[in-house]
């Protein structure tokens, strides 16, 4: 839907804004450009609409290179907010909204009955907000009009500056599941800035990580956190990220791997012999399904191996915690109590894996580290 | 006892038989200051915003007005005697280089304090510069448009009266000619009716600002927005009565 192919920006002054981008959105698909002040990513955006021009490369939307388009007209099929929201302080709402189909001469009654059908979609009572000027709104009501008024004509890409950067946390938070159930129903491809990391996890399809107007990283949320290219990346993401763990984080970012999961029919003098070769004081009994039958400590297994029995006899249930209610305090307590892996399950007793010392000490020098810095 | 007729006595009786002189006076007294403050307006507001897309230009420009602001009105007339000669065609080009500076400033100032975000959302929208101009620019830039010209509109109904002095018309006519002849109710037949334009022209462009501002605005929004209601519910009634009659 848009292709960015080879584009460098290089501003009067000299400065290199954006340098050799390629990058393909797919239609439907959600983008964020993140990185640092400075790093390009709303240029980048003002590129596509041509608000700025790029010194190098092609930009293709919709299969057309925008060069060839006339600006105005490019400009009147993509759907535009900032982060100022900039709505027209002399026009009421649904005269803010009304712009760009009135741009398209749209007969009145159909303006009118779009801006009705807009309002009701963002939950908000079109006899009620109509008629308000931009100044009677709240913040977050006026960039819910923002946001409609850049989806006024059914624009198929839609670019967001920081869209929700000026608003109180908690209006940001309303208007980004909002965006994302309005997402789940229209489809639109959209390009978004942000320099909230958060945001950027939270929304994206697929999240574009700049420094100095180079492209570090392009992928989806969960790959990013797991294999982060580079030191920079890495302290982008988890930087952030960390900043925000409190002991009552849920535990999902601490599990690893348990170092020995057997089945329950392992004769138990082998689970014996292969503790001895590799270490660790337990190991956790698995069934074929994932269900967690519980687990096995040294001393019980040394008891049912005198006995010739199987491990599936040595097991102790009670140490385990459910992911769902788990905090990072629930663990850090519990190892604290006794040097041994917590068993991690989900609500119907499927192994999700352990939380050891090891995790629970990574996690702290990671903060100490950041503290200092 | 044959006293002196007081000074109300004066002016009534001079009223009394120049009335039409004092009409003819006042009307070209308007005309004068109407020509004068449409081609201030018509050079000025396309100058200012010309300005605000050639910032170099700026500082000459408004300099200029500037200077011509500063020199004693009646001197700039004088002046003007040069290259114009005398009459009403002088006095009206005076009056517009007095009275430029408040006009071009302010549509400079205006225009300049339209928040940049909007004109970029405009811009991003799809606008072309003309639209940016016509529908955020200039409605946003407005109050302050029509506080220039209203400053601009009283220096040129003030400042008409001069033109009596380099052969001109209007009201300073009567103003000179009392001051001349010692006779105060002519001075004053004259100087009346300029201060009753003056505050008239003032007091009518305060109206035009007030109606564009927001607070009336939204007065007027809420209004439409009461028919609205009251539409809808008339439909809802209407719909339950036939809901009604069909169940």
């Amino acid at each position: 839907m848009v292709i960015f192919e080879n584009v460098r920006k290089v501003y009067d002054d000299g400065t290199v804004a954006v340098n050799n981008l390629n990058l393909e959105i797919k239609e439907g698909e959600f983008v964020v450009l993140i990185g640092p002040s400075g790093c390009g990513k709303t240029t980048t955006l003002k590129m596509v609409n041509r608000l700025e021009e790029c010194t190098a490369g092609k930009i293709y939307v919709d299969g057309n290179d925008i060069t060839t388009v006339d600006p105005v007209k490019l400009r009147r099929g993509i759907g535009y907010v900032i982060q100022q929201i900039a709505l027209m302080p002399h026009l009421s709402v649904a005269e803010n909204i009304g712009i760009v189909p009135r741009l398209h001469k749209w007969e009145k009654n159909k303006i009118d009955k779009r801006v009705d059908e807009l309002l009701e979609m963002a939950g908000l009572n079109p006899a009620q907000y109509k008629y308000r000027l931009p100044d009677q709104l709240s913040g977050g009501q006026q960039q819910r009009i923002g946001v409609l008024r850049a989806l006024a004509v059914e624009p198929r890409v839609v670019l967001m500056d920081e869209p929700f950067g000026a608003l109180d946390p908690i209006s940001r938070d309303r208007l980004q599941n909002e965006l994302l159930e309005l997402q789940k129903k229209l489809k639109k491809t959209i390009i978004f800035v942000t320099h909230d990391i958060d945001e950027a996890l939270k929304l994206a399809d697929r999240i574009v990580i700049m420094r100095q107007g180079r492209v570090e990283q392009i992928d989806t949320p969960s790959e990013l956190k797991n294999n982060p290219v580079n030191d920079f990346v890495k302290a982008f993401i988890g930087e952030e990220r960390l900043a925000k763990i409190s002991p009552e984080a849920p535990i999902d970012i601490i599990i690893e791997e348990p170092g020995l999961k057997v089945l329950p029919d392992t004769k138990a003098s082998l689970v014996l012999n292969h503790l001895e070769d590799i270490g660790p004081e337990s190991a956790q009994v698995v069934d074929r399904n994932g269900k967690w039958l519980g687990m096995a400590i040294v001393p019980d297994i040394k008891k049912v191996a005198k006995l010739g029995g199987y491990i599936k006899e040595a097991v102790r249930l009670e140490r385990k915690l459910y992911i769902e209610e788990a905090t990072l305090r629930d663990a850090a307590e519990m190892l604290a109590d006794r040097d041994l892996p917590v068993p991690i399950l989900d609500e119907n007793n499927i192994f999700l894996g352990v939380v050891t010392h090891n995790g629970i000490a990574r996690l702290t020098i990671s903060r100490l580290q950041r503290k200092i810095s | 006892m044959n006293s002196d007729p007081t000074f109300m006595e004066l002016l009534y009786k001079f009223v009394a038989k120049n009335y039409d002189r004092i009409l003819f006076l006042t009307w070209q007294h308007i005309y004068i200051s109407l020509i004068a403050l449409g081609i201030t307006i018509i050079i000025c507001v396309p100058l200012g915003i010309y300005l605000t897309k050639n910032e170099k230009l700026t500082p000459y420009a408004i300099g200029l007005a500037n200077i011509f602001e500063t020199i004693p009105s009646l001197a700039l007339l004088a002046f003007l005697i040069f290259p114009l000669g005398i009459g009403n065609k002088n006095a009206i080009c005076a009056l517009v280089l007095y009275a430029a500076l408040p006009v071009l400033q302010n549509t400079y100032t205006g225009i300049k304090s339209v928040p940049p975000s909007l004109v970029q959302a405009a811009r991003g929208m799809g606008m072309t510069e003309m639209q940016i101009l016509f529908k955020v620019q200039l409605p946003l830039a407005r109050p302050v448009l029509i506080a220039g010209m209203r400053v601009a509109t009283v220096w040129i109904i003030g400042t008409a009266t001069l033109a009596a002095a380099i052969g001109g018309g209007g009201l300073g006519k009567l103003i000179f000619s009392g001051l001349a002849s010692i006779r105060y109710e002519v001075v004053f037949a004259g100087a009346l009716p300029a201060t009753v334009l003056a505050l008239f022209a003032d007091q009518g462009l305060k109206m035009v600002q007030e109606y564009y501002s927001p607070k009336n605005r939204a007065m007027r929004l809420a209004r439409k927005a009461e028919k609205l209601e009251k539409i809808n519910r008339e439909e809802m009634e209407e719909n339950c009565q036939e809901n009604m009659v069909s169940g």
